[in-house]
């Protein structure tokens, strides 16, 4: 602009302002019309969409799906078209140059047309770039799943499935497989603490699942139990602890309702009459549940380790537990809660229960297999109990 | 008795003066894409307040940060209704600093003789960014951890200072303590200090300058 026209200008916002309005009390009221309507908005937001929650932060928990601000969506999703060695392009060169563009906009845009019809390159660039941000936005929104579905569809039954399993790996040698408690027998530094039972409503009742979150989180270092949380040294992340909570919820107390498919999924499938049970099928979901707590490394246990069937058949100090066909074998007979040389009744606490007795009988007797034989009908599951 | 205490403060305060400068004054007749400006001082303000609530209980700390929004959501009085109006506030600001920049650019407004309130502008468009982009950390939650693990991972791709501005944004290797308090100091003193100062440089051009009028077909 040289003098001239900035005289124009001049001259002509001159103008303008005599036939305007005043700023106090028009313009001011348009103003506290709008700003009053956001502050609704904001109220009307926080009070009936609220804030999500979220669950803390965790470090370890790297199946986390990040997912920045929704106004940072465009920059994410303008990445990906830089993929690798190019990668620096979209992280500084781009945002180097439409930030500068912005800025010094007044000094290379200089001419004196402002009405948007004589200016057709000006809003047409920006025009594309504002499209661009939303299209992207609007990408990265499509291709980016939500975070809370995730964790919903990951939920009950998964949940109760996984909790199940982790249960049966961390929880039974202290608390037994039904949550029944008791006596103590083979954990050391705790032989002879009694521990009540988890599965009855005084227990289900009394405790939220934060509560119970919290307990396995951190232990009860009085009451003899460590901290299981990796936070606190443990070895379970905050998943794992919320899937066993769910997993007690849902079997124990008594209020909750199990879904179906999670009761199938969690169950060990029955016998039919003349079947013989395998491994795999059978005996390998009742050890995860009632032996593995304590028949895994690190543990009194004799050395005989039940996670693999190379374990179960080989492992120990006694070996061979198993003998295919031979109902003498020292797994029957502890099972069957004999005293015998190799050690006292199994499971130490209680005793199986007898469905789950007749599967480790009859699988030993038809030859201790690892699959099942030319079982062609797959069993129908049971709920657990 | 009233007119006496006015007419003492007013000789001592210049209110007449600053009534007829700011208020009293005659700009062009605009239209409602003119309360943009207004609009985002207000959520601007608005979120200086929230933001001061929260910090009353508010803790910057892994271990205490995300207990004490919980806190706020669930035990402090009407702490759910103040943390609401600062996260959808934070959205609804972007939103209308972003708009309020489109208006200007269409209607020409950052022309002579507007060309350092645009600029001024344009930087407080980047702070509002900045803001949101240290805020996001604050709850220390999954969401918060993982975006900014991943954001500041991505300054990392930067050419030779890239390096450099990760450790500084971190305060180390890792996301830790250092980079809550980071987060934290930067989200509730240095860029809301940088915001005001530029804020009250903008504000002065608009009332000296004057609000820019519609542009008509033939200028």
């Amino acid at each position: 602009m040289d003098q001239a026209e900035k005289k124009r200008y001049e001259e002509r916002y001159q103008a303008e302002k005599q036939r305007g309005e005043k700023f106090f009390p028009d313009i001011i009221y348009k103003d506290l019309v709008v700003s009053f309507a956001l502050f609704l908005v904001l109220i009307l937001l926080a009070t009936f969409v609220g804030v999500s929650s979220e669950p803390p932060a965790d470090p370890s928990d790297t199946s986390y799906i990040p997912r920045p601000e929704w106004y940072f969506l465009f920059l994410f999703e303008l990445l990906k078209y830089f993929p690798g060695q190019l990668e620096w392009v979209g992280t500084t060169v781009v945002p180097v140059i439409a930030i500068l563009a912005l800025l010094l906009l007044p000094f290379y845009d200089r001419g004196p047309l402002r009405h948007w019809r004589k200016r057709p390159i000006a809003i047409s660039v920006m025009s594309l770039a504002v499209a661009g941000i939303v299209a992207l936005t609007i990408m990265a929104s499509i291709t980016t799943p939500p975070q809370e579905e995730f964790s919903v569809v990951a939920s009950v039954t998964d949940e109760i499935v996984i909790g199940q399993d982790l249960y049966g790996l961390h929880c039974v040698e202290c608390h037994g497989s039904e949550g029944e408690g008791g006596e103590i027998v083979s954990v050391e530094g705790l032989e002879g603490v009694v521990v009540d039972p988890l599965n009855a409503p005084d227990f289900m009742y009394t405790r939220t699942d934060d509560t119970i979150f919290n307990v396995i989180d951190y232990g009860q270092q009085d009451l003899g139990m460590q901290p299981f949380g990796k936070a606190y040294g443990g070895e379970l992340q905050r998943s794992d602890i919320g899937a066993i909570v769910t997993f007690m919820r849902y079997t124990w107390d008594d209020r909750v309702e199990i879904p179906q498919e999670a009761a199938a999924a969690g169950a060990v499938p029955t016998l039919g009459p003349d079947d013989i049970p395998s491994y795999s099928l059978h005996v390998e979901p009742i050890i995860r549940r009632t032996c593995v707590s304590c028949h895994r490394p690190n543990r009194e246990n004799n050395e005989y380790l039940m996670q693999t069937y190379d374990e179960v058949m080989n492992s120990g100090i006694n070996a061979p537990n198993v003998i295919p066909g031979d109902l003498n074998s020292n797994v029957i007979r502890m099972i069957l809660r004999e005293e015998i040389e190799a050690g006292g009744p199994m499971p130490p606490t209680r005793a199986l229960k007898a469905e789950w007795v007749e599967i480790w009988i009859r699988w030993v007797e038809g030859g201790a297999p690892e699959f099942p034989l030319e079982s062609t009908d797959t069993p129908e599951p049971t709920p657990a109990p | 008795m009233a007119a006496k205490w006015i007419s003492w403060l007013d000789e001592r305060l210049g209110l007449t003066t600053i009534y007829r400068t700011i208020l009293d004054r005659k700009v062009p007749k605009v239209n409602w894409f003119f309360t943009l400006g207004s609009a985002t001082l207000f959520l601007g303000v608005l979120q200086g307040l929230t933001g001061i609530f929260l910090t009353v209980y508010y803790v910057p700390h892994p271990e205490q940060a995300y207990d004490s929004i919980n806190y706020i959501m669930t035990e402090v009085s009407f702490g759910w209704l103040i943390r609401g109006i600062h996260h959808w506030g934070a959205s609804l600001l972007v939103i209308t600093v972003f708009l309020h920049m489109l208006r200007t650019f269409f209607y020409g407004a950052y022309k002579y003789p507007r060309e350092i309130t645009w600029v001024t502008g344009v930087f407080l468009l980047l702070l509002t960014l900045g803001m949101g982009f240290t805020g996001y950390l604050l709850p220390w939650n999954q969401r918060a951890f993982w975006a900014t693990t991943v954001a500041t991972s991505i300054t990392e791709t930067v050419p030779f200072i890239g390096p450099f501005i990760n450790t500084a944004l971190r305060g180390g290797t890792e996301l830790s303590t250092l980079t809550l308090v980071r987060f934290f100091s930067a989200h509730i003193w240095i860029l809301p200090a940088l915001v005001v100062a530029i804020v009250g440089i903008h504000l002065y051009l608009v009332v000296r300058i004057g609000i820019s009028h519609v542009p008509a077909k033939d200028e």
